[in-house]
Parts: structure tokens; C-alpha cells; sequence
């Protein structure tokens, strides 16, 4: 007991009022909370960083032993499939950690938390703003390592130089995290846009595999949309994942590698990077927006 | 400018009257989107530092209208003012000045005990140099400093709901709201969490408790309401409720219940002055007598019975439980409706 509480006696033991905080400290909170929870998750770990990684290698073993031609055929002769495959893993992550956004928030629904905040004095906003940082801060720690076993695998099997592995270097790494989060958001949105209209973790879970995973092959992850049939050429514009594959493949290659529509307004490799950033960004207001919109929906409770 | 509000608020309570309302709700009404009615015109007005019960069947209303009141839910109609604050106008007010327990557990399995208090206290703004200290008085008080350190999800469901709890009171609220706080508790961790529910009234802490054990209402509450059907039947203190369905019965048994003995004994009962007012009932065992004071008549009648030659081989004194008063008023209710699976319905459409 504090003694100014002491002083007045057994009556004001209970405070009058609880003061609240300012918005960042609110954000703050809410960031550290979903971090440490998130840590402790070891589902969450194994799905958006060991299943890549094991991918990963696989991956390069099985389809590097025959994509090697449609790779130089569409890319260039001296692309190792190894580096060509590290933007799809890296997105691939990103897609994992974010997909599962939504649990999180149809846990704390389930448990009462979502309700137990909302009547707590925290600013709403910040509340799930912290809650994004964390799912930010897990991609660009996943991103980072990944990028850096891409390197790995690269000099164990060619003895090739980091200036190879990443044509753009220091300012590429920066770019390729820029690409992963905001491709992060995309799905985070998804994700919770899924959980707060089915308000079911299963579902979630569920929703969140079935389509996360078929989506990352009708895309330009794996294989040059070229080589592939017209139905996932066709398919593969709409995909986000083909957005932050070329735009974070553009960056370690350096070269313009946009494999859905031409744009020659810029140079190099921006000519891949601005027109990524700029759809996924779109789809990131399109389903941010109907996300929020549900979540405002979903704190006000159905009542006239 | 906020500051200057809380002033005038402090300066309000000292002059107004020592007995200030914490919870004064007017004609509530909440109607969900489908159109169901879960409240239909509550009225509250609960003092400040009292304990009182809500009572009602599963579905009656009870979890909306804590919902309204700690505004999760608005009211369609009607008006709400927790601690002096109106929910509409003020729910940041309001929030800063309550505590609510849901009735799921809600606390984060993925962290201890200390953690769980510690997200608690930085919610609400407990400032930092008494955080520490309250955090270890409140796992003192719900007994949970042996596993303070040990991640919630690895404890059983009492210990559980014994830190959610803890965690709605880290900022000492006047007010707090507890949803059937010990729903699926065993015996023992029930009467653990009322020890701990008095111990926050006796200092002063508002509490509304809703309950589906009347035994807890009878136990802890100053004063219950009973809601049916979305509206306040009854108010009153516990006994005032029971007295008001029921006197005290006392059911005798006779050695040699033969009619003659029988008659014999209730003229017994109908000389004793005390026992006036009482209505007699004649069964296959021996008498049941139905009076208020029958227990401090059965010194007198005994001797009575005695000495007419009568036999008494056993007897028993009962006074009418909340939970004679719960069927009896719930049992007219279905009654009226005709329809006894109309609660299961609304009670899918409150949670």
C-alpha cells in the first residue's frame, strides 16, 4: 500500500479513478504483450520459420536440379536457382507469420481479453497497432534470417560472393524488408478479416492454410510464369505473392524482373520495385480498410 | 482541463451525502440487431460500497446487462451513470473507474501470474514505483505467489480465475463487476474467491455480482435483484426476498400417527399462543406447522406435546432457501409463458 492511499484511510483504498496513458505507451504495451506471447508459441515458430527453412532446402535440391534452364531462359544464365528461390522463401514467411495475424485476435475474443481491453482505459487504435508492430518485428527477424541462409546455402554450393547473392547490396537488404512488410500487411489483414467473420480459431487456422499455400504456386515463387500454363499466368497477376516475389527478386537480382505487365517508366530494377510496392500497398488500403471497418463493427457489438 | 474535472468531482462527493451511488441505470433497454429484447426496462441504483447480487436462469439478461453497464454494449434506450459518469457520454470515465470480471477467463495462458498483473497494471496506468508492490499484495491475496513465475496455462481452472481476478483490480477500481465469478470452481477455491470478494468490499469497492448460485447471493450480497425475461422482478435484501415467499416450516413426526393423535396434536399446536397464526397440516407421519416463529415456538410446543401424552420421533425445522424463492418465482414464470425452452433461446443470442 503506497501511503498516500494510507493517509486517508480504508475508504479510498480503491482508487477514484485509474489514469490512462498516452497513445504510443498504449501501442507499446499492447507491442510487448503480443511480442512475448508470440515467443512463447512455439506453433507459431515452427509454421512461419522452420517450415520455410526446410522448404527452402528442399527446394533447392529438387527443382534446382531441373529449373536451371527455364531460369536462364527467362532470367539470365548466371542466376543461381538458389538466389532465384530466396524471395519466394523470404515471402513465403512473411505470408506464414502473417496469415496467422487473425488467431491471435479470435483467441483473445474467445478468452474474453478482447473484450477485457475494450473496457480498459487503452486507446483502441493503439491497441492493435501494437499488436501489427509485433507481427512486423517477427517478419523482418524472419526475413533477416532467411536471407542470410539463402547466402549460406549459395556459397556452400557455388562459393559465390555476397555482391553476387545481392546485386543492390546494403540498400537492397533495407528494400527487401520494406517489400516483405508491406507484402506482410496484406495478409495480416487477410487474416484478420477471416477471424473476425468467423470468429473461429479453427477456421482461422484453417482458412489461413488452405489458401495461403496453393496461392504461393500460382505465382511467380517457384518457376518463371513463363514456363508455367496460361490458367497461373492468368491467375498470378491478381496474387500479391507475385508482387512481393518480383519486387524482393528484382532487389537481389538488380535487374527488372516483373513477370506479369511490362512498365518501362523507370529504370533497372525499379521498374519492378515501384509498380510491387504500389499493388501491394493498394491491396494493403482495399483489406486494411474492410478489416478495420469490421474490427470498429466487432468493439461496438450488435445493438441497435 | 481534465484535471480540473476531477477536481470538481472530488469536490462534489465531499459535499453531496456520504451514501453516493455507483451504479444508477434508468429504464435500460438493449436490443440486438435480430430484434431480441435481452433487457427491457432495468432500473438500478446501487450505493456505493455495497455488494449486490444480480440474479436471474441462464438467459434472463444478466450478462447484457453487465455488458451495458461496463459499456461494452450501448443502450438502446435509457441511460447508465457508473461513479457519477454517463456510458455515453464519458465511457472513458467510466472505464478508468471499474473493474470487470467476464465470465470467461480472461487472462493470457502464455504468462505468469506476475506478467499477467504486470500488462494489468501498465493498461491502467499504475505508476511504476507502486506496480512491484501491488502486484505482490495482489498474488498475496489470491494465493498465488508459490507459482507466480509459472505460465497460467499449466494451472487448473480455480487458480485461473483466481488471477483474472487479481488482474481486475490492479488499479483499485470503485467499481467491479463480476460476471459468475465461480462458475466451475470446486467448493474449496469458491469460498477461497468470496473471502477475497468481502475482503475488497470491506474496503470500500462497490461490487455487482452475477450469480447463478444463490447460495453465493445469500452469502455476500447486501441487497439482490432478480431478473426474468430481460426485467427486474424483485429487489430486496436477501432475507426480505425469502421471508417474502415463505415462512419457516416445521415438519414433526409422530410415534403413533393415528387419527386421534393427530387431532389430538393439533389442538396442541392451536392452544399455543405463539403459534396462532399458524396453518396446520395433517400427514401420514404426523404434522407439517407453517409459521414465522415457529422455531422459537418449538421449545414451548414440545413441552406441550409432552405433556398431552404425545410423541414426537422426529422433526425438523426448515426456513425457505433463495432457492425456494428462485424456483418459485422462475416456476410461475415458465408457467405463464407456457413455454419452458424460451430461455435456451435467448441465451444464445446474449453471449
Amino acid at each position: 500500500m503506497s501511503g498516500a492511499t494510507d493517509e486517508s484511510g480504508i475508504e479510498s483504498d480503491s482508487a477514484t479513478r485509474a489514469s490512462g496513458n498516452s497513445s504510443l505507451t498504449d501501442a507499446r504495451i499492447s507491442f510487448k504483450r503480443w511480442l512475448v506471447k508470440t515467443s512463447r508459441n512455439p506453433y507459431v515458430t515452427f509454421t512461419s520459420l522452420v517450415q520455410p527453412i526446410i522448404f527452402f532446402v528442399l527446394m533447392a535440391e529438387v527443382l534446382g536440379a531441373i529449373a536451371g534452364g527455364a531460369i536462364s531462359q527467362s532470367v539470365s544464365s548466371d542466376v543461381s536457382y538458389v538466389t532465384y528461390l530466396t524471395p519466394a522463401i523470404i515471402i513465403q514467411s512473411a505470408l506464414a507469420a502473417a496469415a496467422v495475424s487473425g488467431i491471435g485476435l479470435v483467441d483473445d475474443m474467445e478468452t474474453g481479453m478482447f473484450d477485457k481491453t475494450l473496457i480498459s482505459p487503452m486507446h483502441r487504435s493503439a491497441m492493435f497497432v501494437g499488436k501489427m508492430l509485433s507481427e512486423v518485428v517477427r517478419i523482418t527477424v524472419q526475413t533477416g534470417i532467411i536471407l542470410a541462409l539463402g547466402y549460406l546455402l549459395l556459397s556452400v554450393k557455388s562459393g559465390a560472393s555476397v555482391d553476387h547473392y545481392l546485386q543492390t547490396g546494403l540498400f537492397g537488404v533495407v528494400g527487401i524488408f520494406v517489400v516483405a512488410i508491406v507484402f506482410g500487411g496484406v495478409f495480416m489483414a487477410y487474416s484478420n478479416i477471416v477471424a473476425l467473420v468467423t470468429r473461429d480459431r479453427e477456421a482461422t487456422v484453417m482458412i489461413a492454410n488452405l489458401l495461403t499455400f496453393p496461392l504461393l504456386f500460382i505465382s511467380s515463387a517457384f518457376l518463371p510464369l513463363e514456363v508455367l500454363p496460361d490458367w497461373i499466368q492468368a491467375v498470378a497477376v491478381a496474387n500479391p505473392i507475385t508482387y512481393g516475389v518480383d519486387g524482393i527478386r528484382a532487389l537481389m537480382l538488380g535487374r527488372d524482373v516483373m513477370s506479369v505487365f511490362e512498365i518501362t517508366s523507370f529504370t533497372g530494377f525499379w521498374n519492378t520495385v515501384i509498380p510491387a510496392i504500389g499493388v501491394l500497398l493498394a491491396f494493403n488500403v482495399v483489406l486494411g480498410g474492410i478489416a478495420v471497418g469490421l474490427l470498429k463493427r466487432a468493439s461496438k457489438a450488435d445493438v441497435q | 482541463m481534465a484535471l480540473q474535472q476531477r477536481r470538481d468531482q472530488s469536490v462534489d462527493r465531499v459535499g453531496s451525502s456520504t451514501c453516493r451511488t455507483a451504479i444508477d441505470a434508468e429504464d435500460v433497454h438493449v436490443t440486438y440487431d435480430d430484434g431480441t429484447e435481452a433487457v427491457q426496462g432495468v432500473s438500478l441504483d446501487v450505493d456505493e460500497g455495497e455488494f449486490f447480487g444480480f440474479l436471474g436462469p441462464n438467459g434472463a439478461g444478466k450478462t447484457t446487462t453487465i455488458k451495458t453497464l461496463v459499456t461494452l454494449l450501448a443502450p438502446t434506450q435509457g441511460s447508465v451513470r457508473i461513479n457519477g459518469y454517463d456510458t455515453k457520454t464519458d465511457p472513458q470515465a467510466v472505464r478508468e473507474s471499474i473493474g470487470y470480471m467476464a465470465q470467461e477467463t480472461s487472462i493470457d495462458f502464455e504468462l505468469t501470474p506476475r506478467e499477467n498483473l504486470r500488462v494489468a497494471c501498465q493498461m491502467y496506468g499504475v505508476p511504476s514505483d507502486e506496480r512491484e508492490e501491488r502486484i505482490e499484495s495482489l498474488l498475496e491475496l489470491v494465493d498465488l505467489r508459490d507459482v507466480a513465475d509459472k505460465r497460467a496455462e499449466t494451472f487448473s481452472g480455480g487458480m485461473q480465475k483466481r488471477l483474472d481476478t487479481a488482474t481486475v483490480l490492479v488499479h483499485r477500481p470503485p467499481v467491479v463487476f463480476l460476471d459468475e465469478p465461480t462458475t466451475g470452481l470446486d467448493p474449496e477455491a469458491r469460498l477461497r474467491v468470496w473471502n477475497y470478494f468481502e475482503e475488497i468490499n470491506d474496503r470500500g469497492t462497490t461490487v455487482f455480482l452475477t450469480t447463478q448460485y444463490l447460495e453465493e447471493a445469500n452469502e455476500l450480497c447486501d441487497r439482490l435483484a432478480i431478473l426474468q425475461d430481460g426485467q427486474i422482478t424483485h429487489t430486496g435484501t436477501p432475507d426480505e426476498l425469502k421471508s417474502a415467499i415463505g415462512t419457516d416450516t416445521l415438519t414433526l413426526s409422530l410415534k403413533d400417527p393415528s387419527d386421534q393423535k393427530r387431532r389430538r396434536a393439533v389442538h396442541v399446536v392451536r392452544q399455543l399462543d405463539a403459534l396462532e397464526a399458524a396453518t396446520v397440516e395433517q400427514t401420514a407421519e404426523g404434522l407439517i406447522i407453517e409459521a414465522d416463529n415457529v422455531r422459537s415456538a418449538v421449545g414451548d410446543l414440545f413441552t406441550e406435546l409432552a405433556a398431552a401424552d404425545i410423541t414426537v420421533t422426529d422433526f425438523d425445522v426448515q426456513s425457505p432457501t433463495l432457492d425456494d424463492v428462485f424456483l418459485t418465482l422462475a416456476g410461475s414464470e415458465v408457467e405463464e409463458n407456457g413455454i419452458a425452452t424460451e430461455t435456451a433461446t435467448v441465451q444464445e443470442v446474449t453471449r
